[in-house]
């Protein structure tokens, strides 16, 4: 059964068609969740919110664009929910970003496929933790770009943007890393 | 610069890794939440298609949704159960706020009632002055009025409205997939007049209707709506002067060719597709190019210093601002000469056209260095009598991107373009482009006289979209172009917080395009805006590659200075290409440093040399440069040489300190004319009132210097900056220089 058939009925209230929808979507879900958090707890938390999210606003899905780009827009909607919500509730600062990710490395970084995945994930860390500090939209910008893989227009679509804002945020991206993580953060973790 | 490129690679490759494997336990719980939350969701909604898309969409129905629902049962929550008293009361009550609403709406549409303000504030300015053109056809304006007026109060209300439902919708919930923008064709609606009108429409209908059929009603509804759109188009039609045009993704060029098309009935609104994740841009993005503050020079190395001169003021104003806010601005941001001339000295007046200014030379010992004295050079523009003055033809870029949604931007930009039209002539022309995510005409050239139909255009501007800036000032250019006046000024003024982030972002290629058509006769000024994204070297850039003034205008205050007070020295230049060159003589003088003037630093052969771009001076402006000498004999910061001798010097060689040459061209002129000014050990005092000027420079001077961070300034402090300033305020008609003095308190603090 294609996928728009499954979501067709889930739609209509089939519960099974939802499972199956979920069952092979969550994968990409997750992953995309923890490009954007940088660590696996909370990625979880993040894909588990968007499975509760798609369960309420699957109706809501009308083909009007690709679904993928629809869960896209999804994620991150939650994603960044969710950041706000933690921000609130533990005011998290850069140590413990730092150590969240430490802990991470030793528990599970057998899965990365890098050939030299301790400093991989530093430096995602890094990015992600600098991301954070741009403006608005810069760093889902970057994650479905550089990590999803997604050309300017895709993210253009997901992001309901034109391609030359996407292009120019990458561009701008590149710029302000430049000023801002090389100076402080780089040295640091070389050092 | 290679290996940071490595390094930022390296960043961004780390986005690529792949992500681990998601663990099976989570997978499993987060799709059994998930699938409780569908079966919760699947026996909430009725799933008629009708109520999601009232939910989704219109926040008022929400919020009436609710109140009833909560009034009926708490347990179940379906909208088929029976209404409770309670919630019938809050239904009855929704139902007279509605009434009222719809009342209120009336009224407003009605242009007679007397519930607005029968002029928008913006208008207000115009209803002051009354220019005698004005006059002569009273009617004729109060209609044109009229007309702005009926369209501007309904539509902007219900827009904010909308605005508000959207963001809301997009943070929390999933993004609507009906978010796709519409290409409005002429006369059609905007997407959000669209939107606006189904939102009253919908808000009258939940008062009527009960709660069932809906769907139906939803379908009534747009046929009713159709009608109701029809007719607004037909006024649209019939108000021949407004017309909308939407620059959208779709369709970059939809604005573009009202350019070459003959001239038309004026376009009054570009609205940009709004951009809702085009956020606030963080502080650390106000760029400034970094500079090194001149040091100081051994006469008998380098007895000649070279620069162009300066009338740019936005650094003072951006000084301003930061104090004003309590932070000490970036050394960078401080550029001395600018600071010095913010102010209005009364210096000697030039007497006609062919001399276009006087230079005054003054010598007065140095307040911060015992034995120092300073060399204040004085320049005074000629001040063009009103019948001289030229026609101008003026093209307003401004800058509609996103970031100029706030306060201190697009609304102030449009109120100070309102005074700057205050202080044109009839005759003069006016044309407005605008830029976003694309450059669009806004008002073909209009003569200055047609005042209302220019205001209105200003008043239809709203921000949004990202910022394609060298697109708008190509447009600008083409406009000024056709409208080219040869006896005139044509000059483009452009209005921006910064950023030229789409097209041709590369600077150097801009300041191609701008020398080239200063060349032709157009020059270019800059006026910025805003904080947080402010890009001070580019604007630099354009202004002195424009002939032109970069001014910053943080408050109305300073618009009415730039624009207003000092307009004829903004718009009208009476000598271009200003060098001024010092030769300081070996025998009297053994140190010399420049105070400001680090950016426009030349080299000592491009004095002569007529190709050389420099600054301009407009009509009753005036310039400020200050040298601080150490004499001979005096103890200076440089070690004396030890290998150069020092020949006998004869009288005429030491009765001076140094000589002061300056070269101009006239504004139509491609020769130069040298200027040369001794300035002489014994030099005859200027009369007091001159003096009490310089002195006041020289305090501007020395708090600028503070605000680099003092490397010369010995103990001289800020409350020795204030004692200065206090004891030479003059006259000090605007209050500009009450004004600096308590900026200097407040650094004293900031600091």
């Amino acid at each position: 059964m294609d996928e728009s058939e499954l979501i067709r009925r889930a739609q209509a209230g089939n519960a099974d068609a939802f499972e199956s929808l979920l069952e092979t979507r969550y994968d990409t879900l997750y992953k995309f969740a923890f490009k954007w958090c940088g660590n696996k707890s909370d990625a979880e938390d993040v894909a588990q919110l968007a499975c509760i999210k798609l369960a309420g606003s699957i109706s809501q899905f009308r083909f009007e664009s690709q679904f993928s780009s629809w869960l896209y827009r999804l994620v991150i909607n939650c994603a960044k929910d969710w950041q706000k919500s933690q921000a609130r509730h533990q005011g998290k600062n850069i140590d413990d970003i730092h150590q969240t990710g430490n802990e991470e490395e030793k528990e599970g970084h057998e899965n990365l496929a890098n050939t030299n995945p301790a400093e991989n994930r530093i430096y995602l860390q890094q990015i992600l933790q600098l991301l954070n500090t741009m403006a608005d939209g810069f760093k889902e910008t970057a994650l479905l770009v550089h990590a999803e893989g997604l050309n300017h227009a895709e993210a253009a679509e997901v992001l309901g943007v034109k391609e030359s804002t996407i292009s120019w945020r990458l561009h701008e991206m590149r710029k302000q890393l430049q000023v801002l993580g090389l100076s402080s953060t780089l040295n640091e973790v070389r050092s | 610069m290679k290996d940071d490129d490595q390094k930022v690679d390296d960043l961004i490759d780390s986005l690529k890794q792949s992500a681990p494997a998601a663990d099976v336990s989570a997978k499993k719980r987060a799709i059994a939440l998930a699938m409780a939350e569908f079966d919760r969701a699947k026996n909430q909604a009725s799933t008629s298609t009708a109520e999601i898309i009232e939910k989704k969409s219109f926040s008022f129905q929400g919020f009436l949704t609710w109140c009833r629902l909560r009034g009926s049962n708490p347990q179940s929550p379906h909208r088929s159960d029976t209404m409770k008293m309670p919630s019938k009361k809050m239904f009855i009550g929704g139902l007279a706020t509605a009434s009222v609403a719809v009342v209120g709406l009336i009224m407003l549409q009605n242009p007679n009632s007397p519930f607005i303000d029968p002029q928008p504030t913006s208008l207000v300015i115009e209803e002051d002055y009354v220019a005698p053109e004005t006059q002569a056809s009273p009617t004729v304006v109060t209609e044109v009025k009229g007309d702005v007026q009926s369209d501007e109060m309904v539509v902007p209300g219900i827009r904010e409205q909308i605005a508000k439902a959207d963001v809301k919708r997009s943070s929390s919930q999933v993004v609507d997939d009906s978010e796709e923008v519409v290409v409005a064709e002429k006369p059609a609606m905007t997407r959000e007049e669209f939107d606006g009108r189904m939102a009253e429409l919908l808000k009258e209908q939940k008062s009527k209707s009960s709660e069932k059929k809906l769907a139906d009603q939803w379908i009534r509804h747009e046929a009713k709506q159709k009608s109701q759109v029809d007719e607004i188009e037909k006024e649209l039609a019939i108000n021949n002067s407004v017309e909308e045009v939407v620059v959208t993704s779709a369709d970059k060029t939809a604005a573009k060719p009202a350019l070459a098309s003959a001239p038309q009935p004026m376009v009054a609104g570009v609205v940009a597709p709004s951009d809702i994740s085009q956020s606030k841009p963080e502080e650390f993005r106000d760029r400034f190019e970094e500079f090194k503050d001149n040091s100081v020079k051994a006469v008998a190395e380098e007895p000649v210093s070279t620069f162009s001169i300066d009338v740019d003021t936005a650094s003072y104003s951006f000084v301003r601002r930061m104090l004003n806010s309590g932070q000490l601005p970036a050394k960078d941001a401080v550029r001395s000469e600018e600071l010095i001339n913010y102010f209005d000295y009364h210096y000697p007046l030039s007497s006609g056209r062919k001399t276009p200014f006087t230079t005054t030379v003054n010598l007065l010992n140095s307040p911060w260095k015992k034995g120092n004295k300073l060399i204040h050079v004085a320049i005074q523009g000629y001040q063009l009598p009103a019948k001289e003055i030229p026609q101008s033809n003026l093209v307003f870029l401004l800058d509609v991107s996103g970031s100029m949604d706030e306060p201190d931007k697009l609304p102030l930009v449009k109120q100070s373009m309102g005074l700057l039209l205050d202080t044109l002539r009839p005759d003069d022309t006016i044309s407005i482009v605008v830029y976003a995510g694309a450059a669009g005409t806004v008002l073909e050239p209009t003569k200055a006289k047609d005042k209302s139909k220019i205001l209105a255009a200003l008043n239809n501007l709203q921000a949004g979209g990202s910022t394609a800036g060298a697109e708008g000032i190509e447009l600008a250019y083409q406009l000024a172009e056709a409208n080219f006046n040869p006896k005139g000024v044509n000059r483009i003024l452009l209005a921006t917080d910064g950023d030229f982030n789409v097209g041709q972002t590369d600077d150097s290629a801009l300041q191609d395009l701008v020398e080239r058509k200063r060349d032709k006769g157009i020059f270019l000024s800059v006026l910025g805006f805003g904080q947080g994204n402010y890009q001070d070297q580019m604007m630099q850039t354009l202004a002195q590659n424009g002939n032109g003034t970069a001014a910053y205008i943080d408050t109305l205050s300073e618009a009415q200075k730039v624009l207003v007070t000092e307009a004829t020295s903004n718009l009208f230049p009476i000598a271009k290409d200003v060098k001024i060159q010092v030769e300081f003589n070996p025998n009297t003088v053994s140190e010399y440093r420049l105070i400001g003037y680090e950016t426009r630093a030349l080299n000592r052969e491009d004095f002569s040399n007529d190709k050389i771009d420099a600054g301009e001076i407009g009509a009753g402006q005036r310039v400020t440069a200050i040298y601080e000498i150490t004499p001979k004999g005096e103890k200076g910061l440089l070690e004396p040489s030890r290998y150069q001798a020092s020949s006998a010097a004869s009288d005429k060689q030491i009765s001076e300190y140094a000589f002061v040459r300056l070269r101009y061209k006239l504004p139509k002129e491609d020769k130069s004319t040298l200027v040369e000014t001794p300035v002489l050990v014994k030099a005859k005092e200027s009369n007091a009132a001159v003096q009490s000027e310089v002195k006041f420079g020289v305090a501007v001077a020395g708090f600028a210097q503070l605000l680099r961070g003092g490397q010369f300034m010995e103990d001289f402090s800020y409350d020795d900056v204030i004692k200065l300033a206090q004891e030479n305020k003059g006259a000090d008609e605007y209050g500009y220089r009450n004004e600096f003095i308590q900026l200097v308190r407040k650094a004293k603090i900031a600091k």
